[in-house]
């Protein structure tokens, strides 16, 4: 039987989460990535960088998970169960690099809910965006991730 | 050339973004992957459930996939670099396949004091079956 999602949840805003970044994850990520560039991960190529300091790999952001906030609420919001889901789409906008030491605010919102007919029957496509601040309120990245749900 | 830094100027519309191989996939990668990313979905970790899923068994978070293709760029402008990338996950990568992560220029610009190269990027396994499409844009220096 086809499930019907919660289409009301369009125009959602999940409450804001903190992030304060830690210089050992920016390490495990790109570690676990097998990406070992010494801007990531060494101290003093970070320090001696025009950034100051190590930076994050470009897709580090979407570690930035909030209770409340995180792919489970949306599962909750949509009435849905995980193994229905797969990641369809992701885009980072990069305005400024994420620094150790920086405390981050996310705000993610739902912006789309969409269907369409794929190879193996019915599809929906959840568009969520979340912007990522820092401490002074400029914008540091903009995520855009599409969740596809198998119907 | 690992960890290179490219300038705007030496960068033509066509150059070929070199291609970065990763894998074979293992499942500890995709356990590491996960802590590294807070993606705790069993899908990635537990053949079972995957079955389960209708899913043929365990396959990679497709932010793995998408971090390679970053390596990618980063391995050849430089770390830093990229202000934009945004793909569309079009294939699984399963357990003990091959990702080849390459790309294309396709335009550059200038944009008040930045100077912007756009590809097109993808990612293939090891049968030549696309599993990343999509595009990028990174900032480059001058040697002006």
């Amino acid at each position: 039987m086809a499930i019907v999602l919660n289409k009301a949840i369009v125009g959602k805003e999940y409450p804001p989460f903190p992030v304060t970044v830690e210089r050992g994850r920016i390490k495990d990520f790109a570690r676990a990535l097998g990406d070992l560039n010494p801007f990531y991960i060494d101290d003093a190529v970070g320090a001696a960088s025009p950034w100051g300091s190590v930076i994050a790999p470009p897709t580090f952001a979407v570690s930035f998970r909030g209770d409340g906030a995180d792919s489970s609420a949306l599962l909750r919001d949509l009435g849905i169960d995980i193994s229905r889901v797969l990641h369809g789409e992701q885009e980072f906008e990069i305005h400024r690099q994420l620094v150790p030491g920086e405390t981050y605010l996310c705000r993610t919102k739902v912006v789309d809910i969409y269907e369409k007919a794929g190879r193996s029957g019915p599809m929906a496509f959840v568009v969520r965006e979340t912007a990522v601040t820092d401490r002074t309120g400029e914008i540091a990245v903009t995520m855009r991730q599409v969740t596809v749900v198998r119907l | 050339m690992k960890y290179g830094r490219i300038y705007f100027e030496d960068v033509q519309v066509g150059d070929a973004l070199p291609p970065l191989v990763k894998g074979p996939i293992q499942q500890i990668q995709l356990t590491r992957y996960a802590g590294a990313s807070l993606d705790f979905n069993p899908i990635h970790q537990d053949d079972e459930f995957a079955r389960a899923a209708g899913m043929g068994g365990v396959f990679a978070h497709g932010m793995l996939s998408m971090g390679f293709v970053a390596q990618a760029l980063t391995d050849w402008a430089g770390a830093g670099s990229v202000r934009k990338v945004g793909v569309r996950f079009a294939g699984l990568v399963r357990l003990k396949d091959t990702v080849t992560c390459t790309g294309r220029v396709i335009a550059k610009s200038e944009k008040d004091d930045l100077r912007l190269v756009e590809l097109e990027v993808w990612a293939e396994n090891q049968k030549g079956a696309k599993v990343i499409t999509g595009k990028a844009t990174l900032a480059l220096p001058s040697r002006l």
